[in-house]
């Protein structure tokens, strides 16, 4: 499965990539705010986008209106530290395929990523 | 990213995971907040930057503009590591602030009570805000620290009372920070955690351990 990770944070980026089993041989890109996230996402057309809120250049939110005017289909996972109630609404308005708050256990993102390679037979 | 040391306290990573750390502690200090006033608080990323204290008012200044007229609570916290967290608001926003909680009452107060009021209220935020966000980060990095009271100064004070008064010229400051908006006011604001550089060992430790934890998994 194609998987891209745009956070601003690289920290946030290795743990992340240390949660996906390395077994499993996962095609894994990542863009460091959400401009580069855009063109990532046109360029590497991934099967899951796990996307940060609170970025410069481009953040989160405008970052998931576009990926979804690109593709309506595209399945983005917001991985966050923004837990407002209002920033979950948000972005489950925009289409966000579901909400993970910051620190995501190894267990979670796998069960996630496990839920989208059913449903997209990837 | 655009964190720094000057100092040569953290590396480069211990920089990254900081930042990182400041800002699920800042998210969820801003949740706090938004749960008890309904408003929607817009976030920034964080940076970190490590001086030398002789530097540090240069540097803030440099940050926030107008310092000299901003309203600024400040609390200072002790235990594994220890600092002082600075909530910096712009001249007016307490007045924006008592506005979420007004009541038909507030209209017929004199003003020098409405000024106190402006002030708890500040304080209030403040206590929300640093509290969550100073919370979270040190129960991320598994340590224990406590909380003096915070108390309301105005920014021309901050030199002369803290910066003058806390470090001598051999010291070194972490400092953190990070800017929010309010989205239905002209509301908006800085937090900066300053952090004396004999924190930096206990920081230090902290963060490598935490990142050997996330890494375990």
């Amino acid at each position: 499965m194609k998987i891209l990770i745009v956070d601003d944070a690289m920290a946030a980026r290795m743990m992340l990539k240390n949660c996906i089993p390395a077994e499993d041989n996962h095609e894994i890109e990542e863009a460091s705010d959400g401009s580069q996230g855009l063109e990532k996402f046109k360029s590497f057309k991934p099967d899951l986008t796990f996307l940060d809120l609170t970025m410069p250049v481009m953040d989160g939110f405008e970052t998931l209106e576009k990926i979804k005017q690109l593709d309506p289909a595209a399945i983005v996972v917001v991985l966050t530290a923004d837990i407002q109630k209002k920033s979950i609404e948000k972005v489950e308005a925009l289409g966000a395929y579901t909400v993970l708050k910051k620190l995501p256990t190894a267990e979670v993102i796998q069960k996630t990523i496990n839920e989208v390679r059913e449903k997209t037979g990837k | 990213m655009n964190n720094e040391d000057t100092a040569g306290i953290l590396s480069e990573l211990e920089l990254e995971i900081l930042q990182e750390i400041m800002n699920i502690g800042f998210g969820r200090a801003a949740a706090d907040l938004a749960e008890v006033i309904d408003i929607f608080i817009s976030l920034s990323a964080p940076k970190i930057t490590v001086i030398e204290a002789v530097n540090l008012i240069r540097y803030v200044n440099t940050e926030i503009s107008e310092l000299q007229t901003c309203s600024i609570v400040e609390q200072p916290y002790l235990g594994e590591a220890k600092g002082v967290a600075f909530l910096i608001f712009p001249h007016g926003a307490e007045k924006e602030f008592l506005s979420y909680f007004q009541d038909k009452d507030i209209d017929s107060l004199e003003s020098d009570i409405l000024i106190d009021l402006e002030k708890e209220v500040l304080m209030e935020v403040g206590n929300i805000l640093i509290g969550a966000c100073i919370g979270k980060i040190f129960e991320l990095l598994d340590g224990l620290i406590t909380f003096q009271p915070p108390r309301v100064i105005i920014g021309e004070k901050f030199t002369d009372h803290y910066i003058k008064g806390s470090f001598s010229e051999d010291d070194s400051v972490i400092t953190m920070k990070t800017s929010f908006s309010f989205e239905d006011r002209d509301v908006h604001g800085y937090l900066f955690l300053v952090n004396r550089g004999e924190s930096g060992v206990t920081l230090k430790k902290a963060l490598n351990e935490f990142w050997e934890k996330q890494n375990a998994t």
